[in-house]
């Protein structure tokens, strides 16, 4: 008797294939498929018809790939089934996690006087744009409601650094709390930097806050965008995140840009910005459209046809720069990365669906209202409170969560129930974004056809899939991005 | 406006699909949809100065084409997507069956 049995025992015993769930979308000559849970391959015409037509033969290559994706499987067979619920199960945990990303804005009052900012005063009045230490404290309360075993407090502004006694004292209260709620807890300061002084240093480093700053390009363009009194932002923001770096570590401190029109045709030049820096990631982001954005016509001043051209070159230019030995990161096609290619669901708010709206990341006002999400807060400011879900003094944390501002938007943009976006391929990478959609549409769920935030996110997908298909050393390093 | 009617037999094509069609193309046509017997109507309106209305027009049809596989694609495998789901979300404390 043979010790192994024949290679034939091996096949599958029944030569018949069956369907499984799967999108499609036609790019260029070939057809993208993407299984129940986004993993993706590419088809040619050919090749598709014939699994279209059902006339796909049993010995052929193709179903073995077919079979690989889980967009097929053999008569019999149970594990596509049992895989495909395991990877949905690990791309949907973070909803069961709820809300982790907690926002603290700690003063509205600000020293920049960005035309692109949607929320900051210009005022000394602390009794006006501060949050009190008894809104703080409420806010904390809300915090240690939400089951999430990773909670991340992010202060905001305004520039937070002018209310840093309160964020003293959040730090230290929420710390105190967490010896019994043994959370996985950490702090963020999103700040311009120009406040940081020895104090805010030593209570970083004693306490494990991050910093998170802004940067948008060399001095000349940052400078025109953010202004201050004296005209020396970009001077001030350096000089912090060399101080960050060297006193508290490199990892600590992290730079998002923001684009204006100025800076359509700088890509090149920003992106080196940050090399010089030290920095080894950066993030190319549209402004948004709201609040004072809008009034302001900074966001009239270029549509996503202007911008998408910005972010393939900035993306290239990463490419470029990573294949001559210079880590650098683009952070938006790291995360959408992440669910292309990956199982795991980074649980950034504008690509998950339901929307991460309340349930991935809210926001405490300094004035105890709370919001949705930090564009919700925005809206706000210019006088639109659709995404306030209450107030910290007057409702209670399940009036806020299970309020009707909060439960209509995330049903009602649902994309597993969205026209158009229950057909799209690129459905498991993208979100739902009502904030959005809100702002441009006027409704939760906008028309996609119409969708700024759909065209954007669709050229995004495609230019990501294009170069991993396209380059064996981007796949690399694309797939070190999906990983990291 | 440049008024095209196109015409689909309705026993290969559902209502569905091409109101599906209709919608991912509203960007750039808008369309009227009705059915008498046997056959589906979709009379589409271009803008006057629709850059290709042929090339348009061609695209609304194979459109509607991928949305009818799109639907069979639906209907083959919606057992077996319910019994995905249903497995995924299962001892997780998210469903009443759970409690």
């Amino acid at each position: 008797m043979s010790r192994f049995r024949e290679p034939t025992a091996f096949q599958a015993p029944n030569a018949d294939w069956q369907l499984l769930p799967f999108r499609f979308e036609r790019i260029d000559e070939r057809i993208l498929l993407t299984n129940l849970v986004g993993e993706h391959l590419f088809l040619s015409g050919d090749e598709f018809q014939l699994l279209a037509d059902g006339a796909l033969p049993a010995d052929s290559p193709l179903v073995r790939k077919l079979r690989a994706k889980h967009v097929i499987r053999e008569g019999s067979d149970d594990l596509p089934v049992e895989l495909l619920a395991l990877k949905a199960r690990t791309r949907y945990r973070r909803l069961a996690e709820f809300t982790s990303l907690h926002i603290f804005v700690a003063s509205l009052r600000c020293e920049h006087s960005c035309p692109y900012c949607q929320v900051s005063r210009q005022s000394s009045d602390r009794e006006a744009y501060d949050m009190s230490a008894e809104t703080a404290a409420l806010a904390l309360d809300s915090v240690f409601r939400s089951p999430s075993s990773n909670i991340k407090i992010e202060f905001q502004g305004g520039e937070p650094l002018l209310n840093f006694e309160l964020i003293e004292e959040v730090v230290e209260r929420a710390e105190a709390r967490n010896e019994s709620e043994q959370r996985n807890l950490g702090f963020v300061i999103a700040t311009n930097l120009a406040l940081l002084d020895k104090r805010v240093i030593d209570f970083c480093r004693a306490h494990g806050v991050y910093i998170s700053t802004s940067l948008d390009g060399p001095a000349d363009l940052h400078n025109k965008n953010r202004p201050r009194p004296g005209r020396n932002s970009w001077e001030l923001a350096t000089e912090g995140i060399q101080r960050v770096r060297e006193e508290l570590g490199v990892d600590r401190v992290s730079a998002l840009m923001t684009t204006t029109r100025s800076s359509l045709d700088r890509v090149r030049e920003i992106v080196d910005c940050y090399v010089e820096q030290g920095l080894t990631s950066l993030f190319l982001r549209p402004l948004s459209p709201y609040g004072f954005a809008i009034k302001t016509k900074s966001f009239d001043a270029y549509d996503v046809d202007r911008w998408l051209p910005f972010y393939e070159e900035g993306l290239d230019y990463i490419i470029e720069l990573n294949s001559q030995g210079t880590p650098m990161v683009e952070q938006y096609a790291a995360i959408a990365l992440k669910k292309m290619l990956t199982n795991d669901d980074p649980g950034y708010v504008d690509l998950t669906s339901p929307a991460g709206i309340g349930i991935g990341a809210i926001v405490y006002n300094y004035d105890g209202d709370v919001y949705a999400s930090d564009e919700g807060r925005m809206l706000a400011e210019m006088g639109d409170t659709t995404f306030r879900l209450g107030n910290l003094h007057r409702d209670s944390y399940e009036e806020i969560m299970l309020s009707d501002a909060l439960l209509g938007p995330l049903e009602e943009s649902f994309t597993g129930s969205a026209p158009m976006c229950t057909d799209c391929a690129f459905e498991p990478y993208c979100g739902a974004d009502p904030t959005y959609h809100h702002a441009t549409a006027g409704d939760y769920l906008g028309r996609k056809p119409n969708s700024g935030f759909c065209r954007r996110n669709m050229a995004i997908f495609k230019l990501l899939l294009d170069r991993y298909e396209s380059d064996p050393s981007t796949r690399a390093l694309f797939t070190t991005w999906a990983t990291h | 406006m440049i008024e095209r009617s196109v015409h689909f037999d309705a026993s290969g094509h559902s209502l569905d699909a091409v109101q599906r069609a209709a919608y991912r193309l509203s960007d750039r046509l808008s369309c009227e949809i009705s059915k008498r017997d046997d056959t589906i109507e979709a009379t589409l309106f271009l803008a006057e100065d629709a850059e290709d209305p042929e090339a348009l027009i061609a695209e609304f049809r194979n459109e509607v084409l991928d949305q009818a596989l799109r639907e069979r694609i639906r209907t083959e495998t919606s057992d077996i997507r319910n019994l995905v789901l249903a497995l995924a979300f299962s001892k997780t404390g998210l469903t009443d069956t759970d409690v």
